[in-house]
């Protein structure tokens, strides 16, 4: 099986993999991309959130055979300490997480928030950032998604944000 | 001979006998330069201090980060000691060594009033108790990240050896460079002259290693250069883009997957399993039955060559469950008998009295009015993010684990034990904790590991519990109920307050499982499930605070903050109930009864005086307060709250705290945030129901917690200033949100919730 993952084609052996087995048991256990994470198993925690074709979706009901001819995101191509996603920075400048464990989904899940609504008012953000945090940095991760849009859209004409 | 009295004596003569009496210096716990293994070009100083070739400080680390913070705070106190930046600092996994051990954890675990045990004026009870838990824990050197004390244990000794370290290399320097010692500097690692000699750290740790430190001092408050800064995480960056090893991280070469599937019933295990369909899967390698290991349940294993082919084989198998031994649980019952027991100890002055003063009886005959009051939390189960997990190798002899765990020294010994070794043939490498909170002072999983690495004829085997075995095998925080009752003088104010709680002792059966070679045949008295009502600010002339300790048969065990997660929650909320009898402002009332706890005035102060308490709210807002000390620190907070649909909705937090001398204010403002939230969650809707042995709640869809749309947009932090030692941050923070909110929404809705959670 091939599959499409951070802009490269990766092939999985049929031995290893199976059209129905979860997509995020594929990156994790046979690909060894385990920055995407196991929470609950039946998408209710969003520790599992990759991008599909843009979406945000999550990885643990996600069988093989539903992304198998399209574009998987992982928190590993969001960026990096030299090239960070704003998201990244922002959420380094508010110091958000804490145990770390739900933030790849997190980010995954603001990632692509953002891709689609440059501006997310409160209401946007509670209903597209459905992710549980124990930890609870739920406060910090709304006020660095807000920065994040902030310098994401620097170039929006003073006149058009008016009207 | 008071009851108190009898049990120090007794614990005094054992480590009297154990250990023999003596001075307990910080100097005591340095370590050596061998403590830690040495890598080529690195040089030790002590236990806790190597210098790199490159003048780089590599740090011992012997607390676990589970996003509380500490790896930072502690690589803080070295940087500042040894005036090196942080980002020169390297951890590395401290060994088995007890230096290691944690002190102030065990000493903070003793049932003292803190007016009794003020530093400095602590009684003579008091000292004697310290100092002989002080003195045991050292002898005994277990690690243990846990009781919000991993600041408090490090202040004196790590500061210590990175300051003896720092005068060991300038000692060096100054033999090297015939210069004098007063004359030399330190910046950023590299001592320097003013006539022009300068070299790194790195130049001179082997001369340093020979030099003797002279006389040590610690650096004073006022030249502090780091220490009190919000210093940016060092976690940080590899828990945003995704390369942060947590335990279910760890990849290695021709490893196994196994998924856990336990017996419903608590302390079950399997009777006969078919294994034929789970076998005929592909990807399905072989079936372990397990027993019980540090207190789990018994359960059947698959491993596969995937986490998920081991799931479909747990699925595919037929398993005769068989009950426990001992009778069926059930927490409607248990929390019946604990009400029961509540009533009939305060009824007959029974339970054991933690605390007392003046005669209640007395005050009660007295009083122009009796207020009583039966208040009740259920079980809860901590929900990591992270799964509980283990993975473990068993190979030529020996063990090795890797585990997200808050015991090293337990995992070693269980892993020991599973495998049928001795300790020293185990290594326990300590990952990064997606989430503790208490869950992972238990070490069960990593017995089960081991014991599933034994079949694996040398692979790795990485073993995971899928959620709904995690919230249905936890070890819960134990339910608790406490009859309250106040006697009122004629101006409506407390004159006597009896509280009598009832509930599972969580310590000793928590030794059983974690520490077996120190759980006795008796329990010793354990004040975890009655901290919080038996050391009370409060100056009301006569106090009674019982406790009668239950053993429900219940998996217990320690949750962020333990009893005072709904003890505080039973205190703050009568007294609460206590200014509305007495038509007074529920600030107003606590600062009348705090006159003699000046620092708890100062935190509800400050707590009001940031929420503008008093001050006018938006229509169908309402405020409440609860003020709380635990760990040695005291957080009030004021909650904003409104009811949309009949449902409370937080809208602001405003938390004060007094945590002593703060080490990193943004870690205390992300810990007090991320409390507030914790405990929110379970004050809303947590709650473990029990029938027939079985937990009825299985993954987040029947255990909610609160999630972006719930969570309080604004949660202020304001620190009291202050030069005392460091008190707890990790779990202080949690038990006063559930009173806030429930005294808030008692303004809003004239009714009082006296049961947990608040949505039931």
């Amino acid at each position: 099986m091939e599959l499409s993952i951070n802009g490269q084609t990766r092939t999985l052996a049929d031995a290893a993999v199976d059209p129905a087995m979860p997509l995020l048991w594929a990156l994790r256990d046979v690909l060894n991309l385990t920055g995407t994470k196991f929470g609950c198993g039946v998408a209710a925690c969003g520790a599992c959130t990759v991008h599909v074709d843009g979406q945000a979706l999550r990885s643990c009901v996600t069988p093989l055979a539903a992304v198998a001819s399209r574009r998987i995101v992982t928190i590993e191509a969001l960026g990096t300490a030299a090239q960070p996603h704003p998201l990244q920075t922002a959420w380094l400048e508010h110091q958000v997480p804490q145990c770390g464990y739900c933030q790849s989904g997190m980010l995954m899940a603001a990632a692509a928030l953002l891709a689609k609504n440059p501006d997310p008012s409160d209401a946007d953000i509670d209903a597209a950032i459905t992710n549980i945090c124990r930890c609870g940095t739920y406060p910090r991760i709304r006020a660095a998604i807000k920065s994040a849009a902030a310098t994401l859209r620097p170039a929006l004409p003073k006149a058009k944000a008016k009207a | 001979m008071k009851r108190r009295t009898m049990i120090l004596s007794g614990l005094g003569a054992v480590a009297a006998l154990v250990v023999g009496w003596g001075v307990l210096p910080p100097r005591g716990r340095l370590g050596g330069p061998g403590t830690q293994p040495l890598v080529a070009g690195e040089v030790g100083l002590n236990g806790w201090i190597k210098i790199g070739a490159d003048g780089g400080v590599i740090l011992a680390m012997n607390r676990s980060e589970m996003g509380q913070g500490v790896h930072t705070a502690l690589a803080m106190l070295v940087a500042e000691e040894l005036d090196i930046s942080l980002a020169k600092v390297r951890l590395e996994q401290a060994g088995a060594d007890k230096i290691y051990g944690n002190v102030a954890m065990f000493v903070g675990s003793l049932p003292f009033h803190p007016s009794d045990a003020e530093p400095g004026r602590e009684t003579r009870t008091v000292r004697t108790g310290q100092w002989i838990v002080a003195k045991l824990a050292r002898e005994l050197g277990i690690s243990a990240t846990g009781g919000s004390s991993t600041i408090a244990d490090a202040w004196d000794v790590l500061r210590l050896a990175a300051a003896t370290a720092r005068a060991q290399l300038l000692g060096a320097a100054s033999l090297e460079w015939k210069l004098p010692l007063a004359e030399l500097s330190v910046k950023n690692g590299v001592i320097s002259h003013a006539s022009g000699p300068q070299g790194h750290y790195g130049l001179f740790a082997k001369a340093a290693a020979a030099t003797p430190p002279g006389d040590v001092s610690l650096k004073a408050a006022k030249d502090w250069t780091l220490v009190g800064t919000p210093a940016p995480r060092i976690d940080l960056q590899a828990k945003i883009d995704g390369t942060a090893p947590f335990g279910l991280d760890v990849r290695l070469p021709n490893q196994l997957y196994a998924v856990a599937r336990h017996c419903p019933m608590l302390g079950g295990g399997a009777g006969a399993v078919n294994a034929e369909a789970a076998m005929k899967l592909p990807g399905v390698e072989r079936v372990v039955r397990l027993g019980s290991f540090a207190g789990s349940t018994g359960a059947v294993v698959v491993v596969g060559r995937s986490t998920w082919h081991a799931q479909q084989g747990a699925q595919a198998l037929q398993i005769e469950w068989r009950a426990p031994p001992a009778g069926v649980l059930a927490s409607a019952t248990i929390v019946d008998a604990l009400d029961r027991s509540a009533r009939e100890a305060a009824a007959a002055q029974g339970g054991l009295a933690f605390h007392s003063v003046g005669d209640v009886a007395a005050a009660s005959k007295g009083a122009a009015r009796r207020v009583e009051q039966l208040y009740r939390a259920p079980y809860l189960a901590h929900a990591t993010m992270e799964p509980i997990n283990c993975t473990a190798r068993v190979a030529d002899g020996r063990v090795e684990v890797w585990v997200p765990t808050q015991m090293p020294g337990s995992a070693r010994a269980v892993a020991a034990r599973a495998a049928g070794v001795s300790e020293d043939a185990v290594t326990v490498h300590v990952t990064y904790l997606g989430g503790g909170f208490g869950r992972r002072l238990d070490v069960d999983v990593v017995g089960q590991a081991v014991r599933v690495a034994v079949e694996t004829g040398g692979r790795p085997v990485q073993l995971v519990w899928p959620r709904e075995e995690d919230i249905g095998h936890d070890f819960y925080r134990p339910a608790g109920v406490a009859l309250l009752q106040a006697s009122l003088d004629a101006q409506g104010m407390p004159i006597g307050l009896a509280i009598t709680s009832a509930g599972d002792a969580v310590t000793p059966r928590w030794m059983e499982r974690a520490l077996p070679a120190l759980a006795g045949p008796i329990d010793m008295p354990d004040k975890t499930a009655a901290e919080g009502l038996i050391d009370l600010p409060y100056g009301i002339a006569n106090q009674r605070m019982a406790h009668v300790a239950t053993h429900s048969g219940v998996p217990v065990g320690f949750w962020r903050s333990v009893g005072h997660s709904h003890n505080a929650f039973f205190a703050e909320a009568f007294i609460d109930e206590l200014a509305f009898e007495a038509k007074q402002d529920p600030v107003a009332f606590r600062l009348a009864l705090l006159k003699d706890a000046p620092r708890h005035v100062a935190v509800l102060q400050l707590a009001a005086d940031k929420a503008g308490w008093g001050g006018p709210l938006p229509a169908g807002v309402a405020r409440g307060v609860a003020l709380h000390e635990s760990f040695n620190s005291i957080v009030a907070q004021v909650v904003e709250l409104s009811l949309q649909g009949g449902r409370p909705r937080v809208l602001r937090v405003v938390c004060a705290a007094d945590v002593g001398t703060v080490v990193n204010p943004g870690i205390v403002a992300q810990q007090m945030e991320g409390a507030v939230i914790f405990g929110l969650s379970a004050a809303l809707y947590g709650r473990i129901d029990i029938e027939g042995s079985v937990v009825r709640q299985s993954n987040f869809p029947d255990y909610p917690v609160v999630k972006m749309a719930e969570s309080p947009a604004i949660i202020e932090t304001h620190l009291v200033p202050s030069t005392r030692a460091p008190g707890g941050v990790g779990e202080p923070g949690t038990p006063p949100i559930a009173p806030a909110v429930a005294n808030a929404m008692f303004v809003l809705t004239g009714q009082r919730v006296r049961s947990l959670p608040l949505l039931a």
